[in-house]
């Protein structure tokens, strides 16, 4: 991980409400340009994080730098160059969706004519053109996810930092918010996603951090947790005694073993091609065998489970 | 502080196309002021009052009266004593029976600690022996109830400790229908109470106390007035006070309070004319007795003559000095005891009325209720106005979700809080201009210092938002606001005085209603309408309002300032 060049690098960040840790320690670092999935179940402290990050609250401990440099978040500089989409969808229901629009350019400063503009270009951006003048209660989630999206963006910040913005979404509705995202990151702002979809976040991210607890548990690309949690896995039902076999030919194949219940669930790569050297060396005491894909929603699932554990 | 404006249109804008919001916070005060205006429009109108005459001699059936403790023990011996039948009744059926078949012609009920229960007995005697009992018993009563049903009666016995139940014939009852004279004409007691009453109260006769009662159960007047047997009587000898009683609905204390009010107004008028005929009589004998004339048909000679006499007397004797000396002296006896006279008289006339109270107002000008009422209205649209717009406007970005949004901007929280205290104060001010001028308009009240009424609205607009943006920090949901708004709202008016007079209030709560920024709004709104005060006769309370608004505001900031964190 590149310290030196990251835009922005959390160092020991914590922070407690009323006694309750709700971030302990958590150490980060973005890149710019890139897009940052920070995934986890609910309640992990995606939500506390972000807010942090954008200056909302303080943390109780640690540190954060701005391409390297130590930073109050609440300072007006760092301000006008990030843009936040919270994480309820956050607009006046009864103004229209350019009205919204154009009341968070005029609070950024912009003049009337304007404001009035930026309203306009944003909407086509977000495909609402069609939606100006309909009061924003009246828009459909999926739009109202769009607009909200687009009044984060009034100010044109180069970092955009997306609480959950698909939850309680349709696939159809998610996907065209994705492709918005894309579109983001296409023109060069820095995306710092949080999300509880694996799915989304191997979409969307180059990089991921898995927070777990109020606690960073792994990091890496998609592809690297996505190996990590393991897309298939290997069932296996063995007489009592095999257990030393199965460490032992496990370990010599790169492979890793649990338990669960009376079953032994093996993961790791190249699954399929490993599963001739593993059956050979159990024969006798293997008396049951399945071999399962999953999916990533699946395995990230089963990944929360063994933290838990 | 940038972008107030633009977050003040905003604010506008939510509230003009919230319909509910807009009716709650702006329309239903000018709804509760058209509804309380109505009302008060015709207040001075006569209370509706039920009269039961029980001073008629033509009434038919019993009468019962309930004494509050003449000494029961003696009753019972002296009853004996001088009934020539007596016996002991078996039930309330029977003892009833045996009055109206003329067995008893008094039945009397007494509660009797010893034997754990209710003596009845009855007995017969003459009818003057009976009324002088009845008379002797009412006057050694502390308190005497008269009742045309027997079980309303004997109701209102039980649990009296040493009360006595007398029932007798109506017609048997001492001094009943007698007649006085005021201002030369007679008058008996429905035709008394008919004439005095006037525009005060509005009088419906029953025959019965149960039927009157029936009608107050049923709110067609607001009080009833029983007329005791006797009462003209009484009030003629003025030996012992006729004891009027008036049964209210308390149900409804204003209700009570009004009834109460215009009944003793009347009361006191009748009484007052009748002492001062009383006067007029004694001040007439007084002169006829020196000037000589006709005292109610009787001739008399008048001191002046006598003293003329004695002077011709004198004239005549003065040849005889020795006698002349003795006419002399009796001369100077005239001419002072008619000194005397006539100084008791000046003084009778002088003095001896009751008290008349001509109430007048401070305001140097007689209120109407409906002028009154004015001020309070107003604090009291102000207060909730006040304190709903302040919190939900608060509560509107929370609910929507925008406080974070709206905190990342450079417009700041300042901005957002600014914006919203114009906005409400406007609101507010505006409100209560319009009713202001609505009052005065529409509703012909009398308000005085519309300018310093203006400041003092003004002023304590602040306070009502400030009260409502510390609310705001407790609620995320505009409907919770609501809802506490309206839960400190209530107590507070109630704390004004306005509905209940501070002075009757245990001290505690005067201690609140003294923390209370809305009783200072009032003190001074009335005292600036109604009072006719100046800016310094209110300057105090001004001081005060600020120092309530700005304390409020700023903690308002601040918890909600927490709240986010
Ligand atoms: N204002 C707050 N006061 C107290 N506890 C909070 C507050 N905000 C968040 N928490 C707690 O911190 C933890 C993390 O919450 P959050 O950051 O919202 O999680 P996520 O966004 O990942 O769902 C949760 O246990 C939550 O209850
Ligand atoms: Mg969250």
């Amino acid at each position: 991980m590149s310290s030196k060049s990251s835009l922005i690098s959390l160092r020991g960040l914590s922070r407690d409400f009323d006694g309750l840790r709700a971030l302990g320690g958590i150490d980060l670092d973005v890149d710019r340009g890139e897009t940052f999935g920070l995934i986890g179940p609910n309640g992990a402290g995606k939500t506390t994080l972000i807010r942090i990050l954008t200056g909302l609250i303080s943390p109780t401990k640690g540190e954060m730098l701005v391409e390297g440099k130590k930073l109050d978040p609440r300072h007006r500089a760092y301000r006008r160059r990030i843009g936040l989409v919270p994480q309820e969808t956050a607009l006046y229901g009864r103004l229209t969706a350019g009205e919204n629009l154009v009341l968070l350019a005029r609070l950024h400063g912009l003049d009337r004519g304007k404001a009035a503009f930026r309203a306009k270009e944003l909407l086509a951006w977000a495909g609402l053109e069609e939606h100006a003048d309909r009061e924003a209660r009246y828009l459909s989630r999926g739009m109202q996810q769009r607009l909200s999206l687009a009044m984060g963006m009034v100010h044109d910040p180069e970092i955009v930092f997306l609480d959950e913005p698909t939850s309680g979404l349709d696939p159809e509705a998610r996907s065209r918010v994705w492709d918005l995202v894309e579109k983001l990151s296409g023109e060069g702002k820095t995306v710092f996603l949080a999300t509880h979809n694996l799915e989304e976040a191997d979409r969307l991210c180059d990089r991921l951090a898995i927070l777990f607890r109020g606690e960073i548990r792994e990091q890496g690309t998609p592809e690297q947790i996505k190996n990590l949690l393991g897309r298939d896995r290997l069932e296996l039902g063995l007489a009592e005694g095999a257990l030393g076999d199965l460490s032992e030919i496990c370990g010599r194949l790169g492979l890793s073993w649990r338990k669960e219940g009376r079953i032994f669930v093996i993961t790791g790569p190249d699954l399929p091609g490993k599963l001739p050297s593993l059956v050979s060396r159990l024969t006798g005491s293997l008396y049951h065998l399945h071999y399962r894909e999953v999916t990533l929603e699946d395995a990230f699932l089963r990944f929360m489970k063994e933290l838990e554990n | 502080m940038r972008g107030w404006r633009t977050l003040l249109a905003k604010d506008w804008k939510l509230i003009r196309r919230n319909r509910l919001l807009l009716s709650v916070l702006i329309v239903y005060p000018f709804l509760i002021m058209g509804v309380i205006g109505a009302a008060f429009q015709e207040s001075g109108r006569p209370v509706p009052v039920g009269l039961v005459n029980l001073d008629d001699p033509g009434r038919e059936g019993v009468l019962c009266v309930v004494l509050d403790s003449p000494d029961a023990g003696r009753t019972e011996g002296e009853v004996r004593r001088r009934a020539y039948g007596y016996g002991e009744c078996t039930s309330e059926e029977q003892a009833l029976a045996d009055l109206e078949a003329g067995k008893f012609n008094l039945v009397i009920a007494r509660e009797d600690g010893r034997v754990g229960g209710r003596r009845l007995y009855g007995a017969l005697m003459d009818s003057e022996s009976l009324q002088s009992l009845v008379m002797e018993l009412e006057d050694s009563a502390t308190e005497a109830r008269f009742y045309t049903s027997f079980r309303e009666a004997a109701d209102s016995l039980a649990g009296m400790e040493g009360g006595v139940l007398l029932a007798l014939p109506h017609r048997l009852h001492p001094s009943l229908g007698e007649s006085l004279w005021v201002g030369g004409e007679s008058y008996d007691a429905l035709r008394l109470i008919r004439e005095f009453s006037g525009d005060v109260v509005d009088l419906e006769i029953f025959p019965g106390l149960e039927e009157a009662r029936g009608t107050l159960r049923e709110g067609r007047v607001d009080a009833v007035v029983v007329l005791p047997p006797g009462f003209v009587h009484r009030l003629k000898t003025l030996e012992k006070v006729a004891e009027v009683n008036v049964i209210l609905d308390q149900s409804n204390l204003v209700k009570a309070e009004f009834a109460e009010t215009g009944i003793r107004g009347f009361f006191s008028r009748v009484t007052e004319e009748v002492v001062e005929e009383k006067m007029r009589a004694v001040v007439a004998g007084l002169y006829v007795l020196v000037s000589g004339g006709d005292f109610f048909g009787t001739p008399i000679i008048g001191l002046e003559r006598i003293r003329e006499d004695l002077a011709d007397l004198y004239v005549a004797l003065s040849d005889r000095p020795e006698l002349g000396i003795k006419v002399q002296e009796g001369i100077d006896l005239a001419d002072m005891v008619i000194e005397d006279i006539e100084k008791a008289a000046d003084y009778l006339r002088g003095t001896a009325l009751p008290v008349d109270l001509r109430i007048s107002s401070v305001a140097g000008r007689p209120l109407a209720a409906k002028d009154a009422v004015v001020p309070a209205l107003i604090v009291l649209s102000m207060l909730w106005t006040g304190v709903l717009c302040g919190a939900v406007l608060m509560v509107l970005e929370e609910e929507e979700g925008m406080r974070a949004r709206l905190r990342l901007t450079p417009a700041g929280p300042l901005a957002m809080v600014t914006a919203k205290l114009i906005l409400a104060s406007g609101v507010v001010i505006l409100q209560s201009l319009v009713m202001l001028l609505l009052a005065v308009a529409v509703f012909r009240t009398f308000a005085s210092g519309l300018w310093i009424s203006l400041l003092i609205i003004a002023v304590s607009s602040l306070s009502f938002i400030g009260i409502g943006q510390m609310l705001a920090a407790f609620a995320r949901q505009v409907a919770g606001a609501v809802i506490m708004s309206v839960l400190v709202t209530f107590p507070l008016i109630f704390l004004t005085g306005a509905i209940f007079p501070l002075t009757q209030m245990p001290a505690f709560m005067r201690g609140i209603a003294r923390a209370s920024p809305p009783t200072y709004a009032l003190d001074a709104l009335s005292g600036v309408m109604l009072r006719g005060e100046g800016l310094a006769g209110v300057f105090w309370e001004i001081m005060v309002l600020l120092g309530f608004g700005a304390t409020l505001l700023f903690a308002g900031s601040l918890l909600s300032g927490r709240k986010s964190q």
